[in-house]
């Protein structure tokens, strides 16, 4: 294997691994608004968070069997969707959750 | 929709079974959400190859199943052996192989009229466990290394998935080695009979089926060739295969089934009864080990399987040739 595919993938384990806990907070985040699945990754990617859709839906159910957000079927537009939103315990972590971010974030910038 | 159903089937057939109807529920709403926004900015019905493109780029159903099952079973001793997507098939293929194995000897001991010893099974349980052990721990490995690969897409998709490369070369690498063995078998018999050749010779019987079944060999050889050049002819495997698994299991019933003698002691020591004895031991290890039941019962198995996965492929042939005709009235 050559050198530049070694860096590529590093790059692209470090850049998932960064991405991986950023998009657990904008999806708690996004869903303080309750949305199905479809609606809910479009919007992401309208807001630069592209998440495809086999990471999204584990994703989304790892986080309903932790607790964090509560979900319902439902009919819409004549098919039956799931929506999900967060919970009173979702609400509870999201607060110090984003606190944690932008301390982080603003740590990072003095940093850099 | 067909492809879809099928599709999503084939997922569903990967999943933890108590969330699967959830989880497809979901994925069904999805992919129809997708294939519907597609449909409307194209302005027209999906085509079915471009249905199958959209599904190709969610994932290969195993994987896509994977993502669901980060916490289910798995074989691993301090690194991943079996992951936790093939760990349910595992399971499945050892219940079964071992229920057959001890079967298969239970059944010779029955016809030898020997007593049943439980140490008999011991060693036949034994190797079924390692090898289909070996052999999903190498599944895994190739999963690993190449996570969309395809292998055994559903049937209605099948058509349109160009066989891979990978998997020609690995049935040639199997099944090469195993034509060069047949082809010399008539010349160096002792590649089968083991010492016994020296007081053994091949049965008149055996030239019979020694023609048929090395023609099997070569069909399914050639078959692996020509998906290597060609894995746009995705209709090959099927058809080749559901035939050569068909001539094979009624080769194989008139082997196993119909015919008794393979190997019969060789002409300077005929009458001797040890030989007599040998000749007898080596027929019944041929007919009921080497070429026995099981391989019967795998391509009687197989064919069938085959079959169902032509109907795909027929019913485009048949469509299209609908369409032809439509066109050529019109």
């Amino acid at each position: 294997m050559s050198p530049g595919t070694d860096n590529h993938d590093l790059f692209e384990n470090l850049r998932l691994e960064l991405r991986r806990g950023s998009l657990i907070l904008a999806v708690l985040a996004m869903l303080r608004k309750e949305q199905y699945g479809y609606t809910l990754r479009k919007t992401l990617a309208d807001q630069g968070m592209p998440i495809d859709e086999g990471t999204l839906y584990p994703l989304l159910r790892r986080l309903e069997s932790q607790g964090l957000l509560v979900s319902e079927w439902r009919e819409e537009d004549k098919r039956n969707k799931r929506f999900y939103r967060l919970s009173a315990e979702g609400k509870a972590i999201l607060k110090p959750l984003l606190a944690e971010w932008q301390s982080i974030n603003s740590s990072l910038n003095g940093i850099l | 929709m067909e492809l879809l159903e099928s599709y999503l089937r084939a997922v569903k057939r990967y999943l933890p079974r108590a969330q699967s109807a959830d989880i497809i529920r979901e994925l069904s709403d999805e992919l129809r959400s997708q294939l519907e926004e597609k449909e409307s900015a194209l302005g027209r019905p999906m085509t079915d190859e471009e249905v199958t493109a959209l599904l190709r780029q969610h994932g290969d159903p195993m994987t896509v199943a994977r993502r669901y099952r980060q916490d289910s079973p798995s074989l691993t001793i301090g690194w991943e052996l079996i992951g936790p997507e093939l760990f349910p098939m595992y399971l499945i293929m050892l219940s079964v192989n071992l229920v057959i194995t001890v079967a298969c000897v239970a059944i010779v001991f029955l016809i030898m009229h020997a007593p049943i010893k439980l140490e008999a099974f011991v060693f036949p349980v034994l190797i079924q466990i390692i090898v289909l052990t070996l052999v999903f721990i190498g599944l895994n490995l190739v999963r690993r290394k190449y996570p969309q690969p395809w292998y055994y897409p559903p049937a209605e998709l099948s058509p349109m998935i160009p066989i891979p490369r990978g998997y020609s070369i690995a049935g040639l690498i199997l099944w090469g080695p195993v034509l060069l063995w047949w082809l010399a078998l008539p010349h160096f018999p002792s590649l089968i009979l083991g010492s016994a050749a020296a007081h053994l010779k091949l049965a008149p019987t055996w030239h019979n089926f020694y023609v048929p079944i090395l023609l099997i060999l070569l069909a399914s050889i050639s078959q692996r060739v020509i998906s290597l050049f060609h894995p746009n002819w995705t209709w090959l495997v099927p058809f080749m295969r559901m035939i050569i698994n068909a001539t094979g299991a009624l080769v194989l019933y008139f082997l196993v089934f119909k015919s008794h003698t393979l190997v019969v002691v060789a002409d300077a020591f005929q009458g001797a009864t040890q030989y007599e004895k040998l000749a007898e031991s080596v027929n019944g290890t041929l007919l009921w080990g080497v070429l026995g039941p099981w391989l019967w019962i795998w391509a009687g198995i197989s064919a069938p399987i085959y079959a169902w996965y032509c109907r795909p492929h027929l019913r485009k042939l048949l469509r299209g040739k609908r369409g032809g005709e439509g066109a050529s009235v019109s």
